[in-house]
């Protein structure tokens, strides 16, 4: 579990997250939503370990930062693309800690194909990263977080390159990641996708949390609209499936 | 997505790193150190040279060992070494500053380098150079450590650092061209180092040297896999178990203590650190850092070859090897720089 008390982070004067407490369970999938500028990124990085925090985040009882035998796959909204790396090259950087810094072993070399062909990119192992699409990138950052076979996976905004067909690909991957007891945390911007998939969702705004909870309640919490000054709609399918989409605005005359 | 577990293939992917291409690079370099050795205004045979090397009987005697033991081989050694601390240090720069055309003298290593030698050159009296090494050693290091200080707590970031390294080599340059104006009589021997010589070289000059580059390259090699992850961005290097700031300092150091010391050794050979990396890439289709060692022995052998054109090309006269390597690595850069950009499109 990680228990996250008081939680504060302040870069170059301004406070990006201030008074931040609550609980995240291990082996779940919890979903930051929020306006842009709520904080979501910042408080993964927190949990990531690398953005300086006052207050206590604790993974397994230790501080995030300190906690140097965390398995955490990192998957950002916008990564740096090396120059002519190949996609085999870039996704067996995810085997690199666990084979010792050295040579690849057989078992990883066998994994990497594996997660290759589960995330359709067999075939495309000796291709340049820089020459992917968005959905191709976006799938490649996937496979490399599920090279690490990680305890915690971060996701930011997993799905905002993609097409509908492969931000299911992306999410139903996650979910069967997540059904092997991987912990999953990540921010999304299709709260309807978020309900749909998250166990949890954490509603953010301005650095701060309003409410979190299970995804079937939160959705329809009145904390969700008011993060969103109330503009968003929040429609119930006949299969009891939620639905929220932007409410529009109407202009005066 | 098909489910986890599946694969058509039974051995996986094929490995990042391929031994067989750096054995091959090692033995290309053995190859044309034998040539460099052997071809000159006087010409000794590969199996004499063999046996003389093993102290085996049947070997070369009198003046022909001499110029085998005294002239040619520390003359290759030490094009070997330079060619293999820029090579390397070129494909780490390239890596830490995430720009496939960082070279090794980016962070003022050369400028700083230059101004020491053109201070030894202007100042020394008697032999300039048993000076001139130390001078330019320590010039080269102090222009890069003073880019460290400009750029304070923003060292971290490439682009700061890559910044600093600019002004720093700027003023080392504006301050080597005032030198040499105020002493036009050394215009020449400047000119001479800045396009890089290794007629200098001698047993003593490949002994420090090669203590400082072997341990830069083993310490880069060491870290060569995790240097990988610095090619992302430091948030995603972290993930992987890597710590980006002390990571970046101990590459950069140790590439700068290989190129200062190259420096030093041969003067300023340029584009051997732009060249080598992204060939032995082309080559193997990775840029994996882990290829450093193939790098690094394909750099050696580039530059004795380098150096073979500049004694014999135009025998008995001397070629600077800062030529041939332009020659080579000009069109080379404007080649990289056209696929770059139909990269980037």
């Amino acid at each position: 579990m990680i228990a996250i008390d008081s939680l504060e982070v302040t870069l170059s004067g301004k406070k990006l997250l201030s008074d931040i407490s609550i609980e995240i369970p291990d082996g779940r999938w919890s979903c930051l939503v929020g306006p842009n500028g709520a904080g979501k990124t910042t408080l993964l990085k927190v949990l990531l370990g690398t953005a300086p925090y006052s207050g206590s985040v604790k993974s397994d009882g230790v501080e995030v930062f300190r906690n140097q035998k965390r398995n955490v796959a990192f998957v950002p909204q916008q990564p740096h693309i090396p120059q002519g790396m190949s996609v085999a090259e870039y996704v067996a950087l995810g085997r690199s800690k666990r084979d010792g810094w050295g040579n690849e072993s057989i078992a990883s070399r066998l994994l990497i194909s594996s997660i290759l062909e589960q995330t359709n990119l067999y075939g495309m192992q000796r291709q340049p990263v820089t020459q992917l699409s968005g959905g191709e990138m976006q799938r490649t950052l996937i496979a490399r977080a599920l090279a690490q076979e990680p305890e915690l996976i971060l996701l930011d905004e997993p799905t905002s390159a993609l097409d509908l067909h492969h931000q299911i690909d992306v999410l139903n991957n996650l979910q069967i990641l997540q059904a092997q007891g991987v912990t999953i945390i990540s921010t999304m911007h299709d709260i309807t996708l978020a309900a749909m998939y998250a166990e949890r969702i954490i509603v953010m705004r301005e650095g701060r949390v309003l409410v979190d909870g299970p995804s079937e309640s939160i959705i329809h919490s009145p904390q969700l609209k008011a993060a969103f000054d109330d503009r968003i709609n929040v429609f119930t399918l006949d299969s009891g499936r939620p639905v929220v989409v932007a409410r529009k605005d109407e202009l005066e005359r | 997505m098909k489910s986890p577990g599946q694969s058509s293939t039974s051995s996986g992917i094929s490995p990042i790193w391929n031994w067989r291409i750096t054995a091959l690079c090692g033995a290309l370099l053995l190859f044309v150190a034998l040539a460099a050795v052997s071809f000159g205004p006087i010409n000794l045979s590969f199996i004499q040279i063999i046996k003389t090397l093993l102290g085996l009987p049947g070997g070369l005697t009198g003046q022909d060992k001499t110029v085998l033991i005294d002239l040619r081989l520390p003359r290759a050694i030490l094009a070997a070494l330079v060619g293999a601390a820029l090579a390397t240090s070129g494909a780490v720069y390239q890596s830490v500053f995430r720009n496939p055309l960082a070279d090794p003298y980016l962070l003022g290593a050369a400028s700083g380098a230059g101004l020491g030698a053109t201070i030894a050159i202007t100042n020394a009296h008697g032999n300039v150079y048993s000076l001139l090494p130390i001078f330019s050693f320590v010039d080269g290091t102090l222009a890069v450590l003073t880019s460290f200080f400009i750029s304070g707590r923003f060292f971290a970031e490439p682009q700061s650092l890559l910044l600093s390294g600019i002004a720093v080599g700027s003023f080392a340059t504006a301050v080597q061209t005032y030198l040499q104006q105020r002493h036009s009589s050394s215009l020449r021997p400047v000119y001479s180092w800045i396009l890089g010589e290794l007629t200098v070289a001698n047993w003593q000059i490949v002994t420090w040297s090669s203590i400082y580059i072997l341990m830069a390259i083993g310490i880069l090699i060491l870290v060569s896999k995790q240097l990988d992850g610095l090619m992302l961005s430091d948030e995603e290097a972290f993930s992987l178990g890597i710590n980006p700031n002390r990571l970046r300092i101990i590459a950069v150091t140790a590439a700068t203590l290989a190129t200062a010391t190259a420096v030093s050794a041969s003067g300023l050979i340029g584009f051997v650190g732009i060249v080598v990396p992204h060939l032995v890439r082309g080559i193997t289709h990775r840029v994996t850092n882990r290829n450093l060692l193939t790098i690094a022995f394909a750099g050696a052998a580039f530059l004795v070859l380098a150096d073979l054109g500049a004694r014999t090309l135009l025998s008995p006269a001397e070629l600077p090897i800062g030529v041939i390597t332009a020659f080579v690595g000009a069109p080379f850069f404007l080649v990289v720089l056209r696929k770059r950009r139909t990269f980037s499109r």
